[in-house]
């Protein structure tokens, strides 16, 4: 029996707190799974890194790691963070199993990409609302490349499709001053608001609109970063909220699926390669159906959902199988827009 | 500030003039991460890369012999992969008409980025291309307008032999440059058609 050392590097403070937690969770699962199960040759010792939300702290974190012999790491919650980490994974020969969703343009040969990227969940969720909600939209997000990045898919997305943003909104990671947001949106009644925020953001945003909601004012919101870990923390505030994401109803959400996938499917790839093996061999070998992995881009191809939260649960709308990841959306998507016209009935 | 017009990459062609190299093998899988179709050429390009979308061309071996095409001709947005940054090499690159630049050893990124602005390099380069020979055009008309003008003047003035002309270009829909050329050509006697330029006597 092999053992491996395999890193956590998930911040257990700060703003973003119960995602990685959520990732956290599901990662030490999969551990005690795999340590619990004879059938595979190795078992996991893990060892833990916690950046407490400072971006900063991850690159250094992440070598420590590296450096304790952890050639595995489960981790980074922002893509701020699995950015300053990059440089640190070529240098040490370190693979990153990132089990967050993202904003596409990347392929590192470092990574692995376990939960969506924009065509995985931007691109279907846009594609399921034009045509139900309207096409006047109001994108926020926390201000980094997160935000930035999907709303920009987005604003591509929605005007192609003929409609209009009628404002975009961006908040710093933390800052939950979101009064003039809210007034922007009471002035001008988008169609919907595309919410990119992340944490405290997020969950200020998202009470400012329930209260706008028990004013008489409802307006959708969407989300492709919700899942159910932020749940217990938002409450009735939730209601209503629309998310796009790979798995709905599972344990703490398709955070913690995507991380416990990761360690899974590492351990039966082990299994076949030996724990050494490079990462290419690893991505050749099976996984008895854990996670399938392109080798040309390490990203997953996963189930794109449309989930709507009633009665504090994810109740899901809409469900694609398989959904194969375009991280550079090569294959430039065009949503079809809400008619125009309807035919009037002679 | 101006948006970036995106281009469509999912199935555009890439060719890399390069020997066979581990630079070439992650330039290949990061074009084929993004969504391009790549093949690496050497010591020459086949015309065949006359149809691509993108030239990718080594620097440190390069010479202008290797390309179809002219220095600074070339019919697609051209990335120079630089080893030695030796200004001799540098500007040999610019006289290819790099449109951006990759460093070597090529890693794991600078690709997707080397593509977008080599793509809106290119595209601003023949607009502006365009713009300075249809520029071109007009200018070395002048000599026609101006007599344009001066047969449709009749005695009245040069205003209104230029306002005479305005206006048969706009009931034509051409230019006041081409519409001059036909006044002219109407009227053999005004030493008719475009304006000539005579060799001065020895």
């Amino acid at each position: 029996m092999t053992v491996v050392r395999i890193g956590l590097l998930l911040s257990r403070s700060g703003t973003y707190r119960l995602l990685a937690e959520a990732c956290r969770a599901g990662a030490l699962r999969a551990v005690r799974e795999v340590n619990a199960d004879p059938s595979l040759a190795v078992t996991f010792e893990p060892v833990e890194r916690d950046p407490a939300g400072e971006a900063d702290a991850y690159a250094p974190l992440c070598a420590e790691l590296a450096a304790e012999g952890a050639r595995h790491v489960v981790g980074c919650v922002t893509s701020w963070s699995r950015k300053e980490v990059i440089p640190t994974l070529e240098r040490t020969g370190t693979v990153l199993w990132y089990p967050c969703p993202y904003e596409g343009f990347e392929a590192s040969s470092q990574v692995v990409y376990t939960h969506a990227c924009p065509s995985q969940h931007l691109v279907p969720l846009l594609a399921w609302a034009l045509p139900r909600l309207g096409r006047r939209a109001i994108l926020t997000g926390s201000n980094y490349i997160w935000g930035w990045e999907t709303n920009r898919v987005a604003r591509d997305l929605i005007e192609g499709a003929g409609g209009a943003v009628l404002a975009e909104r961006h908040l710093p990671l933390g800052d939950e001053d979101v009064a003039r947001l809210l007034a922007e949106i009471r002035a001008m009644r988008p169609d919907f608001v595309l919410n990119s925020l992340v944490g405290a953001s997020s969950y200020a945003f998202l009470r400012a609109m329930a209260d706008l909601r028990a004013g008489g004012l409802t307006i959708p919101i969407l989300s492709c970063n919700l899942t159910e870990c932020e749940l217990p923390a938002l409450g009735a505030a939730a209601e209503g909220l629309i998310a796009a994401g790979p798995s709905f109803g599972e344990g703490l959400g398709s955070f913690e699926t995507a991380a416990h996938a990761a360690v899974l499917s590492l351990a039966r790839r082990m299994a076949h390669t030996g724990a050494g093996a490079p990462l290419e061999d690893l991505l050749a070998a099976p996984d008895g159906g854990v996670l399938a992995i392109d080798p040309a881009t390490h990203h997953a191809t996963l189930p794109a959902l449309i989930a709507q939260v009633r009665n504090g649960a994810f109740h899901v709308l809409e469900r694609q199988e398989a959904v194969a990841a375009d991280p550079y959306l090569a294959r430039r998507p065009v949503l079809a827009a809400a008619p125009h016209l309807r035919a009037v009935a002679p | 500030m101006r948006r970036l017009a995106t281009p469509v990459l999912g199935g555009a062609r890439a060719v890399i003039l390069h020997r066979p190299h581990p630079t070439v093998e992650a330039l290949m899988r990061q074009l084929s991460a993004i969504g391009l179709l790549s093949a690496a050429q050497w010591p020459d390009l086949d015309p065949s890369a006359l149809g691509a979308n993108f030239v990718f061309f080594d620097v440190d071996r390069g010479h202008d012999a290797q390309f179809p095409w002219k220095p600074g001709e070339a019919p697609m947005p051209m990335i120079a992969l630089i080893g030695s940054e030796a200004p001799g090499r540098i500007e040999w690159a610019l006289s290819m008409g790099a449109d951006a630049q990759l460093l070597k050893p090529v890693g794991d990124g600078g690709v997707y980025s080397a593509l977008l602005i080599a793509h809106s390099a290119f595209v601003a380069r023949r607009r502006l291309a365009a713009e300075v020979q249809g520029l071109r055009a007009r200018l070395a008309e002048r000599r026609t307008v101006l007599r344009a003008v001066l047969a449709l003047a009749e005695g009245q003035g040069e205003e209104a032999g230029y306002a005479a002309l305005r206006r048969r270009a706009m009931d034509w829909r051409v230019t006041v440059e081409e519409a001059a050329a036909r006044i002219l050509a109407a009227c053999p006697d005004k030493e008719g058609g475009r304006h000539v330029r005579r060799r001065r006597p020895a």
